[in-house]
C-alpha cells in the first residue's frame, strides 16, 4: 500500500461558471475503501465522474500507476478497470435487465459478420449476479423501468461489481436499499477490498461509512477538507464532520493538529 | 412402440435434472407464445397488414394475384428500404429529415458525374462509388454536427434537407440546363452497373438466363399446398411445445389415438380430393376434421402433462357470456339462411332483410354486452362490437356492392381478431370461447360457400376460414387437455446440430456455385442460385434434425425450432406459388403470336424487392441480436446513461446517420437505373413517409423503442393501400384520406393491443395452478400489479 495506485493532484472542475471542484488532492490505494463524504452539492459525484471518465478535469492531474491519464470517455475508464455505480444509476428504463446489465460490454459469440450477443449467457449471468445481491429477479427480460427503486439500484451495483477489475466506485449505492440488501452491499465492498480492488464509496450514512471505510475524504463546497485514516477518527467525530455546520471549522482545526497530513 | 422406451430412459437421465436446475419463479404469470407476440412493438402493423390485405383482396380481383403482389411490393420496397434504417435511427433517438432528398441527390450526382457534360464524364465505374462517398459524407456530417453541437437533429437535418434540395436543382440547371437529368444509359459502364441495380426476376419468363430457368413447374400446386400444410402443422406443434409442459413418460394410448386420427384425416382428405358431390363432401369433410382433432387430442395426451381441472371449471359468468354469444351468432346464422338471396337489392345482401336483421342484432348485442360490461363480466369496450354491427347496414346504403362486402368482411375480421385476442389473453376457461369461435368460423365458412356470388370468395375464403376454424379447434382441444407452463422456454439444446446444418448449407452453396460456374453461367447468377440451393439444403437438414429432436429427446426448447421451421416452410410455399407457374396457367394466360411464338405476360420482381427483404431481415437481426442493436436502443432510451456505462454514444449515432444516407444511396441508384433520367425533385418529401411508416411499425417518436421488422411491415401496408386503391377502382382523390385513417387505426391498434397484452392476463379472482401446485396470479411485463405488494 506504499506505492500510490491512483493519485489526484489539485483537481479542479468547472461547469461553465460554476466551480464544482477546486484543488482536490488525494490518493486511492488498492485494497482500501476510500469513503468520500460531504454535504449535498459538495462535489462528490463530480469527483467520481472525473475518475469514471464521464467528465474531464479542467485543472490538476490524475495519475494512475505513475502515468498521467485523462479518460476521454467512460469506455476508456472501464477499459482501465474502473467500474462505477452512478447516483442516477445510469440505466435505460425501456431496456430489459440483462441488456442493461451488459450494456457496453455484451458477451458475444460467432464469427465476425455473424457475431451476435450471447443472450442466454447474458441472462444467466445477470440472474446469478443479482441472486448474489440477494435479489431474486423474476425474469431478466423485465424492463428496468418497471423494477422497484431498490431492485434497480441492485442491478447497477451488481453490474459494476461484475465488471470492476481494479477500481470500484459506488455513489450512494445504499440510498434505496432495504436492510438486508444494504448489508449485502457493504459485504461486497469489503470483499472487493479484500480481493485487492480500490473501492471508492460515497454515502451520507456514517453507520455505513465507518465500518467499511479505511480512509475518509471530506469535501465541502468543492474543496477537500482533508484525508483521514480510520484510526484517526472515531465514528462520532466522523458523524460530526459529515454534519458540517458551524462546529465544523472548529473540529477541523482540532483534528488538523493530530492529523498526519 | 419401442420409441417410448427410448424416451423414458432418456428422460430419467436428462429431463428431470433439467427441471430441478431451473425452478420456475412463482411470481411469474403464465404467458403463452401468442400473448408474448401481442406485446411486440410490430403487432399493430402485422394485424393492420393482414386486415388491409383482406380488404383489398376482397374488393379487387387483381390485387391478390402475383401481378398485384409484385406491384404493391415494388412500392413498398422503395419505401421500406429507407424506412428500416430510418426506424433504427429513430430508435436511436434522432431524425433525419434529409433522407428523402438524399435519395434523389445520390441519383443526380451519379448521373451528372457519369455522363459526358462538356466532354468530362467520369463514367459509372467512378461515379457510382463517388456518389456513395458523398452520401456517407453527408451522413457523417449530419451525425457529427448533431453530436458536437447537441442541437436537435430535427434542426440540423432540416438544414441539410434544404441544402440538398437547392444543390440538386442548382447543379441540374447548371450542367444540363434542365430540371431533368438524363442519359444514364449512355454512360460508360452502364451494362455492368445495370446488371446490379437494374436486375429483375421475371415470372413466366426467365431468371437471368433463358436456357436455365423457365419458371414452369407442373407439380407446383401439389408442392406449394403440401409445403403450406406441413408448415402450418410445424407452427401449430411449435406453439404447443412452447405453451405446454411435457410429460415425463410418453403415453402409448395417446400415440395410438394420434396415429389413428392422422390416418383418418389423410384418408378423408384423399377422398375429398378424389370424390365430388355434396354427400361425399359432408362425410369426408367431417372425417378429415374429426381425424385432425383426434390426432391433436392424441398428441396432447401422449406428450403433455394433464391439467388439473378440479378448480378451473367454467364459471357461471363464462357460461352466461358464452350462451349470449352463441345465441347471437345462432340468430345471425338463422337470419342469414332464412334470407332470400334473390330478393336482395343491388346493394347485395345488405340492402334487404339481412341488413335490417343485422341492425336489430347489433342493437341487441350492444344491450347484452353492455349489461355484461356493467356486471364486470366483459371489458367496457365490448359493446362496441354491437355498434359496429349496427353501423354496417347503415354504411351499406352509402356505398357500392363491392365496398359493402369489403366492410362486411373487414368487420368480421375485426370481430374475429378481437375475440381471438381476448381468448388468447385469458386463462383456462377460455377454451370454451376458443372452441365456440372455431365452430362459428366453420359455420360462417359454409354459409359463405353457399351464399357468396364470386368463385374467388366461395372457394378461397371458404378454405381459409375452414383452416382457421380447424386450427382454433385444435388449439382449444390442446388447451383443454394440457397443463400450461410459464413462458421463456430454454433455447434448443441441439446447438452443435444447428452448426452442422449451417456448415452443410455453406458447403452446398459452394458446390452448387461451382457447378453453375463450371456450366458456364454468369458469376452473379451462379452465386444467387448457389445461395438459394444451399439455403434450402441447410433448411431441410435443420427440419430433419428438429423432427428427430421433437420425437426422441426431452429438449424443452424444441418448440422454438419447430416455429422457425413452420415459418420458413410457409414462406417457401408462398414464394413457390409466386415464382412458378403451372402448365394450365400458362395455357390460360399465354397467346400464340402470328409468328408461332408463345407470348406470355410477365411479372417482374425488381432487385429492389430483394434488397428490401434483406434490409428488413438484417435490420431486425442487428437490432435484436447484436451489440450494435443494444447500443441503438440504449442511446435512444437514455443517452447519458449509455455513455456512462461505456457505450460510444457519439459513434453509434453517427453510424446510424451514415446507415440512413447509405440506404439513401442504394435507393437512389435503384431509382436512377430504373428511370435512367431523374427529376431534380425526386424523393423530396419522402422523409415524412419513412417516419410515418416507422411509427406505424411501432417505433416511439421519442426513441429507445421500436422494431425494424415493424417498419418493413408498415411499408408493406403503405404499398398495399396506395396501390390497392387503384386496383379497387376507388376514386383516388380520397386516397390520402383513406391512407391517413388507416395509418391512424394501425397506430391506435398497436397501442391498445400492447397495453392490453402487457396488463394482467388473468381475470380478477381467477387463479392458475402451476406445476408445483403453488397458486400464482401475478403478471410480469411493463405494468406492476397490486398483488405484488
Ligand atoms: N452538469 C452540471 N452543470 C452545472 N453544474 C453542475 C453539473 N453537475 C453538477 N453541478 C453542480 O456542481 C455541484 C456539485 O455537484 P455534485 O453532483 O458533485 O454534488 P454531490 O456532492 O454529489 O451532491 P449530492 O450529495 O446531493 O449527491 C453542485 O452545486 C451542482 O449544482
Ligand atoms: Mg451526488
Amino acid at each position: 500500500m506504499s506505492s500510490d495506485f491512483l493519485e489526484l493532484k489539485n483537481l479542479s472542475k468547472f461547469y461553465g461558471n460554476i466551480i464544482a471542484l477546486t484543488g482536490v488532492t488525494t490518493t486511492v490505494n488498492p485494497g482500501e475503501v476510500t469513503c468520500v463524504l460531504g454535504d449535498n452539492g459538495a462535489g462528490k459525484s463530480t469527483f467520481i465522474k472525473i475518475l469514471a471518465g464521464v467528465h474531464q478535469h479542467d485543472e490538476g492531474e490524475l495519475v494512475l500507476e505513475g502515468n498521467k491519464v485523462r479518460f476521454a470517455s467512460p469506455r476508456e475508464a472501464l477499459t482501465a478497470g474502473i467500474a462505477t455505480v452512478y447516483q442516477d444509476l445510469a440505466m435505460v428504463p425501456l431496456m430489459s435487465v440483462w441488456r442493461n446489465f451488459f450494456l457496453g460490454q455484451e458477451p458475444k459469440k460467432g464469427v465476425w459478420p455473424f457475431r451476435q450477443i450471447d443472450i442466454d449467457k447474458s441472462k444467466m449471468i445477470a440472474k446469478a449476479e443479482m441472486a448474489k445481491m440477494g435479489i431474486d429477479i423474476r425474469d431478466t427480460e423485465q424492463s428496468v423501468g418497471t423494477l422497484s427503486g431498490g431492485e434497480r439500484q441492485s442491478v447497477a451495483i451488481a453490474r459494476a461489481s461484475y465488471f470492476g477489475a481494479r477500481v470500484l466506485i459506488l455513489d450512494e449505492p445504499t440510498s434505496a436499499l432495504g436492510v438486508k440488501q444494504s448489508g449485502v452491499v457493504l459485504r461486497r465492498i469489503v470483499e472487493a477490498r479484500d480481493q485487492g480492488l480500490a473501492v471508492i464509496f460515497i454515502t451520507h450514512n456514517p453507520n455505513h461509512a465507518y465500518p467499511v471505510g479505511d480512509r475518509f475524504v471530506i469535501l465541502q463546497r468543492g474543496r477537500s477538507l482533508g484525508n483521514w485514516a480510520k484510526d484517526e477518527l472515531s465514528q462520532s467525530e466522523l458523524t460530526q464532520l459529515m454534519a458540517g455546520g458551524a462546529e465544523l471549522e472548529q473540529l477541523q482545526h482540532e483534528l488538523s493538529q493530530t492529523s498526519a497530513n | 412402440m419401442n420409441e417410448s422406451n427410448v424416451i423414458s430412459a432418456e428422460q430419467v437421465a436428462a429431463g428431470d435434472s433439467a427441471v430441478a436446475d431451473e425452478p420456475l419463479d412463482e411470481r411469474l404469470a403464465l404467458r403463452g407464445p401468442i400473448q408474448q407476440l401481442l406485446t411486440r412493438p410490430e403487432i399493430g402493423a402485422l394485424l393492420g397488414a393482414v386486415g388491409v390485405w383482406m380488404l383489398f383482396w376482397l374488393v379487387s380481383a387483381p390485387f391478390g394475384t402475383v401481378g398485384g403482389t409484385a406491384n404493391f411490393l415494388d412500392v413498398a420496397a422503395y419505401l421500406g428500404l429507407m424506412a428500416v434504417p430510418v426506424a433504427l435511427l429513430m430508435i436511436g433517438g434522432e431524425f433525419d429529415l434529409s433522407a428523402g432528398a438524399m435519395t434523389g441527390a445520390t441519383a443526380i450526382i451519379a448521373i451528372l458525374l457519369a455522363i459526358d457534360v462538356n466532354g468530362a464524364g467520369l463514367g459509372l465505374h467512378l461515379a457510382v462509388p463517388l456518389s456513395l462517398a458523398f452520401a456517407l459524407a453527408i451522413g457523417w456530417f449530419n451525425g457529427t454536427l448533431v453530436e458536437k453541437t447537441s442541437l436537435p437533429s430535427f434542426i440540423v437535418t432540416l438544414g441539410t434537407f434544404f441544402m440538398l434540395i437547392g444543390a440538386k436543382l442548382g447543379f441540374s440547371k447548371l450542367f444540363t440546363n434542365k430540371v431533368l437529368v438524363e442519359g444514364l444509359d449512355e454512360a460508360e459502364g452502364y451494362d455492368f452497373w445495370n446488371g446490379i441495380f437494374g436486375a429483375e426476376w421475371l415470372r413466366n419468363g426467365h431468371l437471368w438466363d433463358e436456357r436455365r430457368w423457365s419458371g414452369f413447374w407442373l407439380l407446383r400446386d401439389e408442392i406449394w399446398a403440401g409445403l403450406l400444410i406441413c408448415g402450418s402443422l410445424a407452427l401449430l406443434l411449435g406453439l404447443f411445445e412452447l405453451t405446454y409442459a411435457r410429460r415425463s413418460k410418453l403415453n402409448v394410448s395417446g400415440v395410438v389415438i394420434a396415429l389413428a386420427g392422422a390416418a383418418a384425416a389423410l384418408v378423408g382428405f384423399g377422398a375429398l380430393l378424389e370424390l365430388d358431390g355434396r354427400n361425399s363432401n359432408i362425410v369426408y369433410g367431417t372425417l378429415t376434421a374429426a381425424g385432425m382433432i383426434a390426432a391433436v387430442a392424441g398428441w396432447c395426451r401422449a406428450r403433455y402433462e394433464r391439467p388439473d381441472h378440479s378448480d378451473s371449471g367454467v364459471s357461471p359468468g363464462w357460461i352466461k357470456y358464452l350462451l349470449a354469444g352463441l345465441a347471437a351468432v345462432g340468430a345471425a346464422v338463422v337470419l342469414a339462411v332464412v334470407m332470400n338471396a334473390e330478393d336482395s337489392s343491388q346493394l347485395g345482401f345488405f340492402g334487404g332483410d339481412f341488413g335490417r336483421a343485422l341492425f336489430a342484432l347489433g342493437i341487441a348485442l350492444v344491450g347484452v354486452l353492455a349489461v355484461l360490461a356493467a356486471l364486470g363480466r366483459v371489458s367496457p369496450g365490448y359493446p362496441a362490437i354491437g355498434a359496429v354491427l349496427v353501423a354496417v347496414p347503415s354504411i351499406s346504403f352509402l356505398v357500392t356492392v363491392q365496398a359493402a362486402r369489403a366492410i362486411l368482411f373487414g368487420g368480421l375480421a375485426l370481430i374475429g381478431i378481437t375475440l381471438l385476442w381476448s381468448a388468447a389473453s385469458r386463462v383456462r376457461p377460455s377454451v370454451w370461447v376458443t372452441g365456440a369461435i372455431s365452430v362459428v368460423i366453420a359455420l360462417l365458412a359454409f354459409f359463405i360457400q353457399s351464399e357468396a356470388g364470386s368463385r374467388k370468395i366461395r372457394v378461397e375464403l371458404f378454405t381459409l376460414l375452414l383452416l382457421v376454424a380447424l386450427v382454433l379447434g385444435a388449439a382449444a382441444v390442446a388447451r383443454y387437455l394440457s397443463a400450461s407452463r410459464t413462458s421463456a422456454p430454454p433455447p434448443p439444446a441441439f446447438g452443435r446440430w444447428t452448426q452442422i446444418c449451417a456448415v452443410l448449407g455453406v458447403a452446398a452453396t459452394v458446390i452448387f456455385f461451382a457447378v453453375e460456374v463450371a456450366d458456364g453461367d454468369a458469376v452473379l447468377y451462379a452465386l444467387i442460385t448457389g445461395v438459394t440451393k444451399g439455403g434450402i439444403t441447410a433448411f431441410i437438414a435443420y427440419t430433419l434434425v428438429t423432427a428427430v429432436f421433437t420425437l426422441f429427446t426431452r429438449d424443452e426448447g424444441v418448440g422454438r425450432a419447430l416455429v422457425t421451421v413452420g415459418i420458413g416452410t410457409v414462406m417457401l410455399a408462398v414464394v413457390t406459388r409466386m415464382l412458378f407457374v403451372t402448365g394450365a396457367e400458362l395455357e390460360k394466360i399465354c397467346t400464340v403470336g402470328s409468328d408461332g411464338e408463345l407470348r406470355c405476360p410477365q411479372t417482374q420482381f425488381g432487385v429492389v424487392v430483394l434488397s428490401f427483404v434483406v434490409f428488413a431481415a438484417v435490420g431486425s437481426w442487428v437490432l435484436t441480436r447484436t451489440q450494435f442493436g443494444s447500443w441503438i436502443m440504449a442511446v435512444g432510451g437514455n443517452k447519458e446513461a449509455a455513455r456512462s456505462v461505456g457505450v460510444p454514444a457519439a459513434r453509434t449515432k453517427t453510424t446510424l446517420f451514415m446507415l440512413v444516407s447509405g440506404a439513401a444511396w442504394i435507393t437512389g441508384m435503384l431509382i436512377a437505373f430504373r428511370l435512367t433520367a431523374v427529376q431534380a425533385d425526386v424523393g423530396d418529401g419522402n422523409e415524412f413517409r419513412y417516419i410515418i411508416v416507422a411509427v406505424v411499425g411501432g417505433c416511439l417518436l421519442t426513441g429507445g423503442y421500436g422494431s425494424a421488422l415493424g417498419a418493413a411491415v408498415g411499408a408493406v401496408i403503405w404499398g398495399m393501400i396506395s396501390q390497392g386503391i387503384g386496383f379497387a377502382q376507388w376514386n383516388s382523390d380520397w386516397r390520402f384520406l383513406v391512407l391517413g385513417a388507416l395509418l391512424l387505426v394501425a397506430v391506435l391498434v398497436n397501442n391498445y393491443v400492447r397495453s392490453r397484452a402487457e396488463k394482467a392476463p388473468v381475470k380478477s379472482g381467477a387463479t392458475v395452478p402451476d406445476r408445483s401446485g403453488i397458486t400464482i396470479i401475478v403478471p410480469k411485463g411493463l405494468t406492476r400489479s397490486k398483488e405484488e405488494g
